[in-house]
């Protein structure tokens, strides 16, 4: 119970920490996910929804911390507080959604594009010379995959005929399984399957098309091939954690050991991880290179394809991955057949996880 | 090599993206050998119609200054030193050298424009050398 309440509380808190911070690390050039021409960066109306829209994530904050602790101690059920970090990440994107409008609205109404010229930049050594992918990133994932298969297969004659695939909120097993290859095996192939997973996506990052801004275009191209590599060893060293969680939880059911710091075992490293790549990534998120560089052009309105100001929907764009608008990282190109395919694949390893472990 | 094209130019995109490349051979950021991407990748990056930067990949080859195979892409050829000067070249510089007198520029400082120019496609094949 109050490892859950713990968790429930840190999750909640690192929520809310990065809803609070993300204005201030993405691009100056699309605030709230609506592209602007540099020099509206500091437009009144820009600032205005920047302070409102902390005012508002930080009153819905209090408001879920205050409501979650009441339902806690009301009902005593831990599972409200993961319940209450969705809820806040619900309220955060109307908060987004709040500000987004406003922007664009003033955007559309002053003309802010009227008069500039437009234009497009692009690398080409991006794609004649991309970073390369950094495969030493991925070694420590493939030993621990690796080693954790072995160590399996050595156990496995030892292992006790009834394995826990399960713990509850409280740390106590809820769930057992007969020994089989399916069970003992299965977060080792959950390892398998998400690193492959994970290592694909860090060279689709590395590949995939750099947003440069025209009016800084070698700044920009130097900061896009830095933060490509940037981005895909924080997915690589992301992976390596969670084998790592996987394998000690894997040495937990194979040896039968039942204690109520089993969830820690797995959620602290993929926390940690997750915690360090997007505060790595954050850190070379805003600043995007080429001071003191001006063609004169300015990036392309291309608001259009950006549903809600979050989702990309660009059925004539080839590209899979382009980079986010608010945020961090990268996100699918959701009029490419290929981001259903990927999404399907996700969804088809977490049912074959499921199956195997709940299954039968 | 950076191509930056300007949506609303009246040079049309095609002609924004050779005369670039153009610039980037004489620069020295594009040597005999250098490749090109892929007609489709490169279109795909600008957000363009493929057709667009074909247009502009046929018209360097046109021009002897890259060469197209499926098997190695679009890469920049050698240069002839005893090459000469194609004609449609020197009509173009014709008309520019004839805007010039037509607005009253003395012909020094034409001249002087010319040699800046030549000189800084040179320092910059030195520098990219170094």
């Amino acid at each position: 119970m109050t490892i859950s309440i713990i968790l429930g509380f840190v999750l909640l808190g690192l929520v809310l920490l990065l809803a609070l911070v993300l204005p201030s690390v993405t691009s100056g050039t699309v605030p709230f996910g609506v592209r602007i021409p540099a020099e509206y960066s500091t437009h009144p109306v820009v600032a205005e929804q920047a302070r409102r829209y902390r005012r508002r994530v930080l009153v819905c904050g209090g408001v879920i911390a205050v409501v979650g602790v009441g339902s806690l101690a009301l009902t005593r059920q831990p599972l409200l507080l993961p319940l209450s970090v969705l809820v806040l990440v619900g309220l955060w994107y109307g908060c987004f959604f709040l500000a987004h409008q406003e922007i664009r609205a003033a955007k559309v109404d002053g003309g802010w594009f009227e008069g500039l010229h437009q234009g497009v930049a692009v690398d080409t050594e991006l794609r004649t010379n991309p970073p390369r992918f950094p495969w030493r990133w991925l070694a420590p994932a493939v030993v621990i995959c690796a080693g954790t298969a072995v160590i399996g297969i050595l156990m496995y004659p030892s292992m006790p005929q009834t394995l826990v695939v399960h713990y509850a909120g409280n740390g106590t097993a809820d769930r057992l399984e007969a020994k089989s290859v399916g069970s003992a095996f299965s977060l080792v192939f959950l390892q398998l399957g998400l690193t492959a997973l994970l290592a694909g996506l860090a060279a689709a990052i590395i590949h995939s098309r750099a947003d440069l801004d025209p009016a800084r275009p070698q700044g920009s191209a130097r900061w896009a091939r830095h933060y490509m590599a940037l981005g895909a060893k924080a997915l690589l060293g992301l992976v390596a954690m969670i084998d790592l969680g996987l394998m000690a939880s894997s040495l937990l059911m194979w040896t039968g050991t039942v204690t109520r710091w089993a969830p820690l075992v797995i959620v602290v490293p993929v926390l940690a991880s997750v915690v360090a790549a997007v505060t790595v990534l954050a850190r070379n998120n805003a600043d995007r290179g080429g001071d003191g560089e001006d063609t004169g052009l300015t990036h392309r309105d291309d608001d259009k394809f950006w549903r809600a100001g979050l989702i990309y929907i660009n059925r004539e764009d080839l590209a899979l991955l382009v980079p986010r608008r608010f945020g961090i990282g990268w996100t699918l190109n959701f009029g490419d057949p290929r981001a259903a395919m990927l999404l399907a694949g996700v969804v088809a390893l977490i049912v074959l996880v499921l199956t195997l472990r709940f299954g039968g | 090599m950076i191509l930056n094209v300007d949506l609303a130019a009246e040079v049309p995109i095609y002609q924004q993206i050779r005369d670039q490349v153009v610039e980037a051979i004489a620069h020295g950021a594009l040597i005999e050998g250098s490749t090109l991407p892929p007609t489709r990748t490169l279109a795909a990056d600008f957000g363009i119609n493929f057709h667009t930067v074909n247009k502009a990949y046929d018209l360097l080859r046109q021009e002897g200054l890259i060469r197209l195979s499926r098997k190695t892409g679009a890469v920049v050829t050698a240069r002839a030193a005893d090459q000469l000067l194609p004609s449609d070249w020197t009509a173009r510089a014709r008309t520019l050298l004839a805007e010039a007198v037509a607005r009253g520029i003395p012909a020094d400082h034409v001249l002087q424009t010319c040699r800046t120019l030549l000189d800084s496609f040179s320092a910059a094949q030195q520098e990219d050398k170094r």
